[in-house]
């Protein structure tokens, strides 16, 4: 008896994935077609004006620029935060500490945006509980939502579980003993770390946050709720234009160059990953 | 030498990121059963009334019967999908099994709004204008990713002596595959199936382009009421979230085990 075909085994997700990129193929078309004034269809000829359009608005440069930094620095808090965590979770002989950090990990991650995007709206309001304490010890109370402050801080919450179970697996996969080996020749503890586990985790480290980056320059639902109109990352310059004036073109054509600088860290890691594991070698990820 | 290889300043400091990751679901939890949308200290009554108003407003009852029935149709069906292209990725070998694996997870690395924007515009072209089917297709495309994840990481690990076992003992490809593999297969079809189950009552970016009039769910009209109304009843929705997540992490750690989720890259 011979085995299944394997095309058997995969139509459905081909067909799936079919309509997926036909839909995304329509969508590059509808990006260079003109709207119709007034209706919600399009006309050709067929053109780059809605990218040149695109590039030329002072409000969609700003918002490209924004989401880049807020980006850079949402990925530069998850390493912060998000290193010792992975590290001591990797390190703690302890199963319950373990375990522990890992539940408090995984009820983040699958509590939910709207449920955390809520949670962040209440804790920073100016009513919230950091303002309350503020006010209790007669300090002068900070803004923290409908501005960059909120947003970015709701966004590292909801990029650091990916970001430390992915570094995670890379800091377990470097054998202790080599610290253990460093520290009986007389490396002090931080020695031991930053010469022999920082190095070899580099790899680990780098797709950990390329994915926070991918992560955090999608978000849409954090700025909408924390930014208060106030703070435009590129998602929600796309969700206006869809809401203000259905200019389906003109907004296809703003989420194609949207989806090239989200594809862009992911392009980097595929082109660097080789010299990486040259360089730092060993380690698998 | 001390027996941790760590110093307890590291300890300090992850004490502190872990109190930032529990913070805002604690307040969620304690304005749940606050009488205002105001968080105060020390509280000044427990109520449950938000709770009654969550399953009480005919909005949110029908947004809710609306994510159930999605996710009810979704989460089979994308296992379903998955179950057999993930054994054809880690047990076969077939040319473009490379391409194939790198497109099935494609769609995670497309931003939700982009996604969005293109099924909008897809489904107008095809006349397609039924809410539910439209949110259904996207959340089938969105979740595969992770349920094929899940999948391949436990299949790789699976022992194939059993199978053989099973085979020269005479059971036949069929038999083996559903008495001898698809049992080894529950921790990932958990694990997979509760990812695919939160993404699916939980996503807003991309559901939010595909809602209509008669089709609302839970995470597009938790939106809209937090944009309108200033009261803990979406603290009250999240509370039962929450719970329902913690559920789920225990049902993960009992049938398929952290250590496990966390192997599974």
């Amino acid at each position: 008896m011979k085995p299944v075909p394997v095309l058997w085994l995969i139509w459905p997700l081909l067909a799936v994935l079919g309509l997926f990129f036909a839909a995304l193929l329509r969508f590059a078309d509808t990006s260079l077609l003109q709207q119709i004034p007034g209706t919600a269809m399009f006309e050709g000829p067929r053109s780059l004006g809605n990218y040149a359009d695109t590039f030329a608005s002072p409000l969609a440069r700003k918002a490209l620029w924004d989401t880049l930094v807020m980006s850079l620095q949402i990925t530069g808090a998850a390493i912060v935060l998000g290193y010792p965590l992975a590290y001591l979770m990797a390190r703690s002989p302890s199963k319950f500490l373990r375990n522990a950090i890992f539940f408090v990990l995984i009820v983040t991650f699958l509590s939910g945006g709207i449920t955390r995007a809520y949670a962040w709206m209440l804790v920073l309001g100016n009513n919230g509980p950091v303002n309350g304490l503020l006010r209790e010890f007669g300090l002068p109370t900070v803004r923290m939502v409908n501005n960059r402050t909120g947003v970015v801080l709701s966004i590292v919450h909801f990029v650091l579980p990916f970001f430390v179970l992915t570094l995670l697996g890379a800091i377990r996969n470097i054998p202790a003993s080599l610290e253990e080996a460093a520290r009986s020749h007389g490396a002090s503890r931080w020695a031991a770390f930053r010469d022999v586990t920082l190095p070899l985790s580099v790899p680990g480290l780098v797709s950990a946050s390329l994915l926070a980056f991918t992560l955090a320059i999608s978000s849409f639902l954090f700025p909408l709720l924390l930014g208060g109109g106030r703070v435009q990352m590129f998602a929600n310059l796309i969700y206006d234009k869809i809401q203000s004036s259905f200019d389906m073109p003109a907004a296809s054509a703003m989420a194609m160059i949207f989806l090239v600088f989200a594809l862009l860290p992911i392009l980097a890691l595929n082109l660097i990953r080789g010299s990486l594991s040259r360089r730092f070698g060993g380690t698998r990820r | 030498m001390s027996s941790r290889p760590y110093s307890p300043l590291l300890t300090f400091a992850a004490a502190l990121v872990l109190m930032f990751l529990v913070v805002p679901t604690l307040v969620i939890l304690y304005s749940s059963v606050s009488p205002s949308a105001r968080v105060q200290f020390p509280p000044e009554a427990v109520t449950l009334k938000w709770f009654g108003n969550f399953f009480e407003n005919s909005q949110f009852r029908d947004a809710l019967v609306n994510s159930l029935l999605v996710t009810a149709l979704v989460t089979p069906l994308t296992l379903a999908i998955a179950v057999p292209c993930s054994l054809a990725i880690v047990r076969r070998r077939f040319p473009g099994r490379g391409l194939l694996s790198a497109l099935a997870l494609s769609p995670l690395a497309v931003p939700g709004v982009v996604i969005g924007v293109a099924f909008l515009n897809f489904f107008a072209w095809t006349g397609i204008d039924s809410g539910f089917w439209k949110i259904a297709f996207a959340l089938v495309v969105i979740t595969l990713p992770f349920a094929i994840r899940a999948l391949v990481a436990t299949l790789e690990g699976l022992d194939l002596a059993l199978e053989e076992a099973a085979r020269n003992l005479g059971a036949s490809r069929f038999q083996t595959f559903l008495t001898v593999t698809l049992p080894q297969l529950r921790s990932g079809m958990l694990a997979g199936g509760i990812f695919v189950f939160v993404e699916a009552i939980d996503n807003f970016s991309t559901v939010v382009f595909l809602t209509d009039m008669r089709t609302n769910v839970l995470s597009v009209q938790a939106y809209s009421y937090i944009r309108d109304f200033n009261d803990p009843t979406v603290s009250a929705m999240a509370a039962i979230l929450i719970l329902q997540s913690v559920v789920l992490v225990f049902l993960l750690q009992r049938f398929a085990g952290f250590e496990k989720v966390i192997g599974g890259k």
